[in-house]
């Protein structure tokens, strides 16, 4: 592969005076830049120091955003380059749309997609483009963050029409997509009521049937079983109310008495590993909220998860055992 | 993951903790980089604060270092205190700097002081035992008011929308350090944090985002540090974010960082670090813990974020940091024990005990 052509070398950028980086003689942790990299630092911070804004600065930062895309200097003058000489930022956006695949991880990349999206305001194709994303990474923290800046801040009907259905299609791909289950708590409880959903009844009914659903699917599944807590505790319905669905998910294979088909409470699926942690510890939770006698019934659900079905969490177990027993004396 | 029996087996074994191997490490760090991580360009103050503070935690500065290196590199960091139109604080590194700051040089808005980088070299110099009679201190003020947004988050460097709580917890621990919280309007600071709380009792790193390790810490520590008399998180409130970091363990004695993710190194840190304030540190299985980063170990030293993966400075100091809090318990008939004891360390400032000490009493604004 041949070199690319140094600044230095390039009679179009010989009015740029190139500013060597200062370093001391012992500095620390010094990085042994590449000729390259040293060389696009140089006129960069030669153009900084003049201030110029031009079309070659915006050839110069993207340069170097390539080489090191965590360079926050070289975005922030980029932006003040864009802004100054007036270009088009929709072509910008289809620049950023290869850098944010090749640099997902790169706080900027996403920071510099902000602004873009404050300037031209067409939030709709961003949301497509992050799907695009997802097929590369579904649980990068950059773009989930992203995509719920961009739906609470331009706040549209239009835009929200399709977020139950985008959160669908991946937990359907991958039930365990804690950043999906996030996703649709934010959406369908978090962000205000959306078109359609004005029927808050309905809407939490549909919720607990959609979270139930899953968990019978595959029980042993932390995120599903987060979502079920968080919606009752957002609607300020108490545990027990499902306590007709937990109890099957507490039992072993064995015991299931469960042969008519509950379209309220969906038994566990054939092949599930049961019983299921996860609903013996929800259930000793209803019984800690009884308080009373129903104490020691959660007190025996926590020793049988901290001596059998949650063992790596005992000292867990044991702290809720003594919490529980010292809240029946007092 | 090879030959590591289950953590909860009745015969547990843990290989030795190859500290000077790890010292060897971020020795290596400190001297150089590789151009294949030209990334940390803009970072290098936060790599040096990984690098000498797992020398720290090791008690091996004195040894591996010498008092020549411990002195430049105490100006190598001073010479990132730079002062300006906004306040003063430190550079990431001189990335952006052309000459050397001297007296009356002020930066430019492309070479400002970075809060999180501030957090660092501040941590730095204490590891350092510097004296630092040359801090600005009243710089650093307002530097901070300058970089406190309306909504009560704080801007990296001054006039930038990158905003998030990793930076407001560094303003939180240089007000604390400094003895002085007149740089920042802590209420509203507290209300961001509790605006990035989410359902499942963890927080995220702004408002309506996924519950995270990192960002849990960072709540729980800035909430702790704030000078308000009353913590403003309810009983049930508590019991649900230390329900939560409880569950980021994994078997493996590894904590994930968010619910159904893979253990990685860094989070035992983040998550047990929110469990010790919290005031649940017992909570955590030490055994399984020092398992898993015995795991993470790479044969050259150095620890990774994952068993088999590259080593680094960042998972090398939480591994540490991690174990200081949380040693696994000794064995009277087993000789690799004692690779695995480490003093105490100060879960909210990030460094060891006696450093956070020194960094309390050397950096107050007296008076």
């Amino acid at each position: 592969m041949s070199q690319p052509t140094l600044y230095a070398d390039r009679a179009e950028w010989s009015d740029v005076v190139p500013i060597e980086q200062y370093e001391s003689t012992t500095p620390l942790a010094p990085i042994f830049y590449k000729n390259e990299y040293k060389d696009a630092t140089n006129y960069f911070r030669g153009i900084a120091k003049t201030g110029e804004k031009s079309q070659r600065v915006l050839e110069l930062t993207e340069h170097l955003i390539r080489l090191n895309p965590a360079h926050y200097t070289a975005w922030q003058y980029r932006y003040e380059t864009l802004l100054a000489i007036g270009s088009n930022f929709e072509d910008e956006l289809r620049l950023m749309d290869e850098l944010a695949i090749t640099h997902l991880k790169t706080y900027q990349v996403w920071h510099h997609r902000r602004l873009l999206m404050l300037k031209i305001c067409k939030p709709a194709r961003e949301l497509d483009f992050i799907a695009k994303t997802f097929k590369v990474d579904a649980k990068n923290y950059h773009t989930w963050s992203y995509r719920q800046w961009i739906l609470a801040y331009f706040n549209d009907n239009e835009l929200w029409s399709g977020e139950l259905d985008f959160v669908e299609d991946l937990l359907y791909a991958d039930i365990r997509n804690n950043s999906a289950w996030h996703h649709r708590f934010f959406t369908v409880f978090q962000s205000g009521v959306h078109d359609g959903e004005e029927d808050r009844e309905r809407v939490l009914k549909r919720e607990l049937i959609y979270v139930k659903q899953s968990i019978s699917l595959v029980p042993n599944n932390a995120s599903a079983w987060n979502y079920l807590r968080g919606l009752l505790e957002h609607n300020s319905i108490p545990y027990s109310r499902v306590i007709t669905f937990i109890q099957p998910y507490t039992l072993s294979m064995d015991e299931q008495t469960a042969d008519l088909v509950d379209l309220d409470n969906p038994p566990p699926s054939k092949g599930a590993h049961l019983p299921c942690a996860l609903a013996i510890e929800f259930l000793a939770d209803i019984y800690e909220a009884e308080g009373g006698d129903s104490m020691l019934n959660a007190t025996e659900l926590w020793k049988s998860l901290g001596n059998e079905y949650d063992v790596a969490r005992k000292k867990y177990w044991e702290y809720r055992i003594r919490e529980g027993l010292r809240a029946i004396q007092t | 993951m090879s030959g590591i029996p289950p953590a909860t087996s009745e015969h547990f074994y843990l290989p030795p903790l190859a500290r000077a191997a790890h010292a060897g490490h971020v020795k290596r760090c400190l001297l150089g980089l590789p151009d294949s991580q030209v990334d940390l360009d803009s970072g290098r103050m936060a790599i040096a604060f990984y690098c000498l503070g797992s020398l720290d935690l090791l008690k091996m500065l004195q040894d591996k270092t010498s008092q020549t290196d411990r002195e430049s590199w105490k100006e190598w960091i001073w010479e990132q205190q730079t002062c300006g139109k906004y306040g003063s604080g430190f550079r990431p590194s001189p990335f952006m700097a052309s000459s050397m700051p001297s007296e009356g040089t002020r930066y430019t808005d492309y070479d400002t002081p970075h809060i999180i980088m501030t957090y660092t070299a501040l941590l730095t110099l204490a590891i350092l035992r510097d004296d630092f009679s040359r801090l600005e201190k009243q710089g650093i003020l307002l530097l901070l008011k300058a970089c406190q947004r309306k909504d009560g988050s704080f801007s990296t460097i001054p006039g930038s929308g990158e905003t998030d709580l990793r930076t407001l917890y560094c303003a939180f621990v240089i007000s604390h350090l400094l003895n002085d919280w007149s740089g920042v309007d802590v209420d509203r600071a507290l209300f961001f944090i509790a605006s990035c709380r989410s359902y499942e009792g963890g927080y995220g790193q702004s408002p309506y985002c996924e519950a995270n390790g990192g960002t849990t810490y960072i709540a729980m520590a800035a909430i702790r540090l704030a000078p308000s008399n009353s913590n403003p998180l309810s009983l049930s409130e508590i019991r649900k974010t230390i329900d939560w970091a409880v569950h980021k363990q994994h078997r493996s004695g590894g904590f994930c960082g968010r619910t159904n993710k893979i253990a990685d190194a860094c989070y035992c840190f983040w998550i047990g670090a929110s469990l010790k304030i919290l005031g649940a540190g017992n909570l955590v299985d030490s055994r399984s813990l020092a398992s898993f980063l015995a795991s993470c170990q790479f044969k050259f030293g150095g620890i990774a974020k994952a068993p088999g993966e590259h080593p680094d400075p960042y998972h090398t100091y939480l591994s540490l940091a991690a174990l200081s809090m949380f040693p696994p318990p000794q064995y009277d008939n087993d000789t690799n024990s004692s690779t695995w004891a480490f003093e105490s360390l100060d879960p909210l400032i990030n460094a060891r005990g006696e450093t956070a000490d020194w960094a309390r009493s050397h950096i107050a604004i007296q008076g």
